[in-house]
């Protein structure tokens, strides 16, 4: 393989060509389990980089899987054997922020706080938030087309994408859209990479659209003594129209986990929590936050707490977004559900999933952005343990089915990767699957890119 | 105690969500995820516990590269404590493979400070003439605080307490400055300062260097001269010292060692020497005995000219820098946040709390006072080119507050960033402002 790493070294700098196994180790995985060595880790700086890469890659058949901050959650950055990892965290400019057309256009690896931060000093407001923000970056974003909690309002990374310029397989370069906020000619092929988790090419650089930052926010904690209620009264709410940027629900066990984290001093005995944060103008926002309190003390709601100051709810949304991590404290692996349904069929889908943690003799914890469906079921599992574990994935099979028969979808905003890829059939449907096979074919003949990825037997060049 | 057994759980728990990235000064710099504390455990784990890799070289240089600052552990949600980990697998790799590390043999010197008063010396220039430390290890002066003062120094007017000061290494040999103010400033508010005699280095310089018998004898060493005394609090001026002597010195040991109940009472009294002013409040005993530097500085003037006889070139200097500084206008300072923060809740905000205090001293915050400065003890020694990059950042930062000082808590911090800042800007601790402007009584 001493080959492999030559020749790259003729198409990049030696220092961003990484081969010794103590570095490959950091690139095994995403945040899932499974764990597999790629052959070889490469840190392009420019798209033409990556297009010398690929092209290499494509001639040689060399699988290679692009990867930003590997925080993913359905494996979708995890190596196949024998592949070449292309780290694009290196690529990290905001190139322009347009304050006349509201967009911005960026290379990939922009973490996506730091997109958040450069445009918000500007008055500039780019909504979605996905949970990792801190570290993920906005090319992992577009290839999964992350969300967060705003998506109950502003939707998710999808909703932004105004151009892409991407590389194909071949070493070509493709440019799709720009700023024009209107487009209707040729097929949409910014969203067609939009979530393509890598599969058809590499994303290199986007064109994003901005709004104007919301002047006044307010965020606050609704108590609940029984998780029905607050199921119900997110509903509830939904159809008042008051419309929160922000609606998490957070159940006891994700409270008790967060309080070891950073104490928000919330009652250890309650069931569900409700974390609600508002935004636009002040009048609005106060109107808005007596309505939601109405609703909630309709429900039976036991305490609503307002936070008193924007560090305050800075802090509570900061707990949060540590509810993944910090269930680390619970169990040694946790396989996050991304299931989604609608709005109206949250209370339903509380109550099958708890169903299904009975019935499996398992611990699930939920929570999620419950205001826009996506609920975040935490199935604790250790990987150690072969018959846990086989139960565990039985139970992300079976809320993934369920979801599917409430009319909702596999995954709200974490992709598919290879976690969801052996039930892809079951919301697609054959032709479904086949058509999405061909159009993957189409931009990647020799199946390099990302082999395995949202497909379970898509690509597959020397696997 | 640190065996690679004992953390095998807690590596586990690193649920491999990455938010380390964040937080990393040395990743934020090299860009690859082998160089982050989520790398640098699924490396330890592979190495050690689940032994499925054989360590080359490489594993070595990555663990090596890492400034124990602590800063993952502090945003790690899982609460992983990241630098035990790295220190034991540092000792471990060095029994297993030997692994060399720069700085061996120069802290067998230095950690036993009963023979570093002749050996200092000869060890730095020893280091020098290995290429160990080109330029980078400081002078030091030529009498060590220690033998300046008395064991045991009274207080004045009313007596509030009786405390105990360790005397950390820096304060010894680099800044008796920082030990001058603290006891001026204890006395003058009315306690008894005792200092051990014998005393010698904390032993985190060790620690870090994964050598783990010398760390062990001092820890049992400073905890024999400290635990029976019978004090309010054991004062520190120094952050690292603080964090080894409150956390670490307990896990250095293993844990039936007949030492830990003495390592113990003094991790209770530990504490760092802003907050210890804030926490007692005895500000408001001094009152109107705070000046500008200018204003009162009759007296202390006078004894700080005494003591400065003494002093060798390289601290005269700084202190002539101070001197020279306040010209009647006011003293604009910045405050950089010592990465080894995280072991007693309000030390980040006591020098804050205390420059209001000051008359002629105004604070401006720096964009990033919490960022590293790429010191990391002797990291900037081994690692010169990473740590004056992560240094380059801050002290962009700092040059744009227009500050005329810095202060830190940190000796480490402080000598480093004043290489790098060399004269425009002055590095010094908060405690120093305060007994500049304390009239004695």
């Amino acid at each position: 393989m001493s080959g492999l790493v030559r020749d790259l070294e003729g198409l990049l700098e030696a220092r961003r060509v990484f081969a010794q196994q103590e570095d490959l180790l950091a690139y095994t995985n995403d945040a899932t389990h499974r764990r597999v060595f790629p052959e070889a880790v490469v840190q392009p700086l420019t798209t033409s980089e990556v297009g010398k890469v690929l092209e290499y890659a494509n001639r040689k058949r060399i699988p290679v899987v692009p990867r930003g901050a590997g925080t993913g959650l359905s494996g979708g950055a995890t190596p196949v054997p024998g592949s070449l990892v292309l780290d694009m965290k290196r690529m990290r400019q905001i190139l322009e922020v347009d304050q006349r057309n509201l967009t911005a256009t960026l290379e990939c690896g922009v973490v996506t706080q730091e997109f958040h931060k450069a445009v918000e000093r500007l008055g500039l407001f780019y909504p979605p938030d996905p949970q990792s923000m801190s570290v993920c970056t906005i090319g992992g974003n577009v290839a999964t087309r992350a969300g967060g909690p705003r998506g109950v309002k502003y939707g998710t990374t999808k909703d932004y994408v105004l151009g892409i310029e991407a590389v194909l397989p071949d070493g070509e370069v493709i440019h799709y859209g720009g700023k024009s906020v209107k487009m209707s000619s040729g097929y949409d092929l910014a969203r067609l990479f939009t979530g393509s988790e890598g599969t058809l090419g590499v994303i290199t650089k986007v064109t994003m659209k901005l709004l104007t930052l919301p002047p006044y926010r307010q965020s606050m904690v609704a108590v609940f003594g029984e998780l029905d209620a607050a199921a119900e009264t997110v509903s509830a709410i939904i159809a008042a129209g008051a419309v929160p940027s922000g609606l998490e629900l957070l159940t006891k066990s994700s409270i008790e986990t967060l309080e070891a984290f950073i104490p928000l001093g919330l009652p250890k005995d309650a069931e569900a929590f409700l974390l609600i944060e508002l935004d636009g103008h002040e009048g609005k926002v106060h109107e808005d936050a007596g309505r939601i309190i109405a609703i909630c003390e309709a429900h039976g709601v036991r305490e609503t707490k307002i936070a008193q100051s924007a560090a305050e709810a800075e802090r509570m949304w900061f707990a949060r977004r540590a509810l993944f991590p910090a269930t680390a404290r619970l169990a040694p692996n946790v396989l996050i559900e991304d299931a989604t349904v609608n709005r109206t069929e949250v209370p339903t889908m509380v109550r099958e999933i708890k169903a299904i943690a009975e019935r499996l003799q398992i611990t699930i914890g939920v929570s999620g952005h419950v205001g826009d469906g996506n609920l975040h079921p935490g199935i604790l599992t250790d990987k150690s343990n072969p018959e846990l574990m086989q139960r565990a994935e039985a139970a992300m099979g079976e809320i993934a089915k369920k979801a599917l028969e409430l009319g909702g979808t596999l995954s709200g905003e974490h992709g598919i990767g290879t976690l969801k890829a052996p039930y892809l059939e079951w919301e697609f449907g054959r032709e479904g699957v086949q058509l999405m096979r061909r159009i993957k074919a189409a931009f990647d003949p020799n199946g390099i890119m990302n082999p395995g990825k949202i497909g379970a037997e898509w690509g597959g060049a020397n696997v | 105690m640190y065996k690679i057994a004992d953390f095998a759980k807690e590596i586990n728990r690193c649920i491999q969500c990455n938010f380390c990235l964040q937080n990393c000064p040395v990743y934020l710099e090299d860009a690859v995820e082998s160089s982050v504390a989520r790398g640098r455990l699924n490396l330890i784990q592979a190495l050690l516990v689940e032994k499925t890799l054989v360590a080359t070289e490489r594993a070595g240089e990555l663990l090596n590269r890492c400034l124990l600052c602590t800063n993952c552990v502090q945003g790690c949600p899982s609460g992983i404590p990241v630098d035990d980990i790295v220190i034991t697998a540092r000792a471990e790799l060095h029994k297993e493979y030997g692994f060399s590390l720069g700085m061996r043999f120069l802290l067998k010197q230095v950690v036993n400070r009963s023979t570093m008063t002749n050996l200092g010396g000869w060890a730095v220039s020893i280091a020098k003439r290995l290429n160990l430390a080109p330029d980078a290890i400081p002078h030091l002066v030529s009498k060590p605080f220690e033998q300046r003062y008395l064991t045991k120094i009274a207080a004045k007017g009313e007596v509030r307490g009786r405390v105990a000061y360790f005397i950390g290494c820096a304060t010894n040999y680099l800044y008796p400055e920082t030990g001058e103010a603290v006891v001026k400033v204890l006395t003058e508010c009315g306690y008894e300062v005792i200092i051990p005699e014998d005393q010698h280095c904390c032993g985190i310089p060790a620690l870090a260097h994964g050598e783990m018998e010398a760390a062990q004898d001092v820890v049992r060493w400073n905890a024999a001269r400290f635990a029976d005394l019978e004090v309010d609090a054991v004062i520190t001026d120094c952050t690292s010292c603080g964090y080894m002597l409150k956390v670490k010195a307990a896990k250095t040991l293993p844990t039936d060692d007949p030492y830990q109940g003495k390592v113990e009472a003094v991790a209770k009294k530990v504490v760092e020497i802003t907050e210890f002013i804030n926490r007692e409040g005895i500000l408001s005993n001094l009152r109107d005995r705070i000046g500008d530097i200018n204003g009162k500085m009759g007296e202390a003037g006078a004894a700080s000219a005494n003591v400065r006889s003494e002093i060798a070139t390289a601290a005269e200097a700084r202190q002539e820098l101070a001197a020279t500084g306040d010209s009647g206008a006011s003293l604009k300072v910045t405050y950089h946040v010592p990465c080894h923060r995280a072991w007693s809740p309000n030390l980040v905000q006591a020098p804050r709390q205390l420059v209001p205090n000051l008359p002629d001293v105004q604070l401006v915050e720096m964009k990033e006072p919490q960022k590293c400065c790429g010191a990391g003890g002797s990291f900037f020694v081994d690692h010169e080119s990473i740590a004056s990059s992560i240094r380059g950042h801050k002290l962009e930062d700092i040059l744009s507050t227009e500050a005329d000082a810095v202060m830190t808590q940190c000796p480490a911090c402080r000598y480093y960033l004043s290489q790098g800042l060399q004269e425009k800007v002055q590095v010094v601790h908060p405690v120093e402002l305060l007994a500049q402007r304390i009239t004695t009584r």
